[in-house]
């Protein structure tokens, strides 16, 4: 099974016109849309891959956010390397998680990681001297590369970097779930005993895309910081976490596509209703009911459903 | 005096989360649903009460029993098209439709009721009693003596009604249940709007202590989460306990550590009784 077909060619071409038509507008919901679709492919390792709810997922998106600005903006730490510290961050915080709450499972997981993330929430709401509390941080620097005379402050050049960014992260995504390490994920998600029996070892299967998922969310949060140079801890809360859920699962959980799919239309129908107000949120959460009674496999398996009728 | 005082107001909250999660714990016992929605309907009862008197000028009494049915019948519906169709589901499937409901009632609820704040007057709320230097407003003391009533007739009715015995059967074993002629459909709508009910009517209970937001939902529903986790998934008496201490932690914790970090208190409970006892602090055996 490639990754590359003439349909993605195709669709990445068209992704590419907005660039020469040069509309700001547009290319901003893009941007946008790109970094959706790297967080919902991040929270789509453990909804998807691993098979449980995590209700803290949006806590480390915003420790990488805050994690690369506040060293960009207090210890003057060169941007190449600032989102990787923020990966990093979120990867041990995950790790530490991870490794006391991944023995539960269920229901009670997701109580558990709700726990943590409203506690990383609380820290980074009454921080003040460190995080500026629920005044967030402003004028973060826009991402950049001195040294190789790049500068990322507008969409025209942020659009192509979360678009390059998100390539490289499905193709890892590809030879995850195509690996050895990706099929024992399955098989975890499945029938742990089975797993287990077979000589998978559940626990440490489970806690190693945790952690690659919660590395991908900080990455992605710091990325989210320096382009809209705005964040407050709300990053963090349960609303940026319905989100991204309604995301996954509206696109279709446990596959390639469907997060980036579901980010897509979570970006450009929020910003369609936008003149409706508290409406619009309704509406994805009926859409999301909708697809979780009569379309489990999420946008993306409609077509699947289409290609198994005409095979 | 001071710690009396805390404890007071640790003890009058603490019955109020304990109405919030002996539904949640119902509904968790005899359905096998984790509810995400539960305190939607908590926000629903608070919001039914205060238009109640608001729009129709009922008095505040007869409009809390008003939103507490209005709410009931909302569960049924609300089972019926959200949880009943799902029943042999994976739990992860439930788990979203619960929080997809939770959303969805949220969010309408915005829409609808506006997202400014609002304030749920009684005429218990002002006036206060004095026991020398403890001070408590009569709505504490209606929540504390409502909510006291109202746990011992859902213990006695669990137990000793026919009803109770068939939510218990159906708790037990559904198949089995089923098979002795319980019919769990309507056991289990019976426990969803039981629950509702007293969601409802803790809302409308507690609202007016607090003022009143669309959202005061997931505020409701974490306190009951973390309680019920506390007493054990499943567990009336771990309710009563559980909320009790989440009352009074959070009350000493909020005056001699730092009022900032009081919520937290209850996401460290959760985490250490998780990891510690997954079955909760009161349940001696293993469950079901």
């Amino acid at each position: 099974m490639s990754f590359f077909k003439p349909v993605q060619a195709l669709v990445l071409g068209v992704l590419l016109l907005p660039l020469a038509m040069g509309n700001d507008y547009v290319l901003h919901m893009l941007t946008l849309w790109a970094l959706y679709s790297l967080l919902a492919l991040s929270l789509n390792i453990v909804v998807g891959f691993l098979g449980e709810l995590s209700f803290g997922h949006a806590a480390f998106f915003g420790v990488g956010a805050y994690t690369s600005s506040l060293l960009v903006m207090q210890l003057h730490w060169p941007m190449w390397i600032t989102p990787l510290a923020a990966a990093a961050m979120a990867a041990l915080l995950g790790w530490l998680i991870g490794y006391v709450s991944l023995r539960i499972v269920g229901p009670q997981f997701a109580i558990l990681t709700l726990g943590f993330g409203a506690i990383v929430l609380t820290i980074t709401n009454y921080w003040v001297d460190v995080t500026r509390g629920p005044m967030g941080l402003s004028q973060i620097p826009a991402f950049s590369l001195p040294a190789l005379g790049l500068d990322f402050s507008h969409a025209i050049h942020m659009y192509p970097l979360a678009l390059l960014l998100l390539i490289v992260v499905l193709y890892g995504c590809h030879v995850l779930q195509h690996s050895r390490q990706g099929r024992a994920f399955i098989a975890t998600r499945e029938n742990r005993e089975l797993a287990a029996a077979i000589g998978i070892n559940v626990f440490r299967t489970k806690l190693i895309g945790f952690v690659v998922a919660t590395a991908l969310a900080g990455f992605t949060g710091a990325l989210y910081a320096h382009y809209l140079r705005v964040i407050t801890p709300d990053l963090m809360s349960l609303s940026y976490m319905s989100a991204m859920l309604i995301m996954v699962v509206i696109g279709g959980k446990g596959s390639l596509y469907g997060p980036v799919l579901g980010a897509l239309l979570y970006t450009f129908l929020l910003e369609a209703l936008r003149s409706s107000g508290a409406w619009r949120m309704v509406v994805f959460a009926a859409l999301l009911i909708a697809c979780v009674v009569f379309l489990p496999g999420g946008l993306v398996s409609l077509w699947r459903r289409r290609q198994g009728a005409i095979a | 005096m001071l710690f009396l005082q805390q404890l007071l107001n640790g003890l009058a909250n603490g019955m109020g989360y304990v109405l919030i999660a002996v539904g949640l714990t119902l509904v968790f016992g005899v359905l096998r649903i984790v509810n995400f929605a539960h305190g939607e309907f908590y926000m629903l009862g608070a919001y039914a009460t205060y238009y109640a008197m608001a729009l129709a000028g009922l008095s505040y009494l007869p409009a809390l029993l008003l939103s507490t049915v209005l709410v009931a019948g909302l569960g049924v519906l609300a089972n019926y098209f959200f949880f009943a169709p799902l029943q042999k589901e994976h739990e992860f499937t439930i788990l979203l439709s619960s929080l997809g409901l939770a959303l969805l009632l949220a969010h309408s609820a915005e829409a609808i009721f506006g997202a400014d704040p609002k304030y749920l007057d009684t005429p218990f709320s002002d006036a206060i009693l004095d026991w020398g230097n403890i001070t408590v407003t009569q709505q504490r003391l209606l929540i504390m003596g409502v909510a006291t009533l109202l746990i011992l007739l859902v213990y006695a009715f669990i137990r000793y009604t026919r009803m109770g015995q068939m939510m218990q059967a159906t708790a037990q074993h559904p198949e089995g249940a089923a098979l002795t002629g319980i019919n769990t459909r309507f056991v289990h709508g019976y426990t969803f709007a039981l629950a509702c009910a007293l969601a409802a009517l803790s809302g409308a209970l507690v609202g007016p202590t607090t003022m009143l937001f669309p959202t005061v939902g997931d505020w409701a529903v974490l306190k009951g989460f973390i309680v019920v986790v506390m007493g054990g998934l499943g567990s009336v008496t771990g309710a009563l306990l559980g909320g009790l201490i989440l009352g009074v932690a959070e009350a000493l914790g909020g005056s001699y550590i730092s009022m900032g970090f009081k919520d937290a208190i209850g996401y460290a409970i959760i985490i250490a009784v998780l990891l510690w006892r997954p079955q909760g602090l009161f349940n001696a055996g293993a469950q079901r």
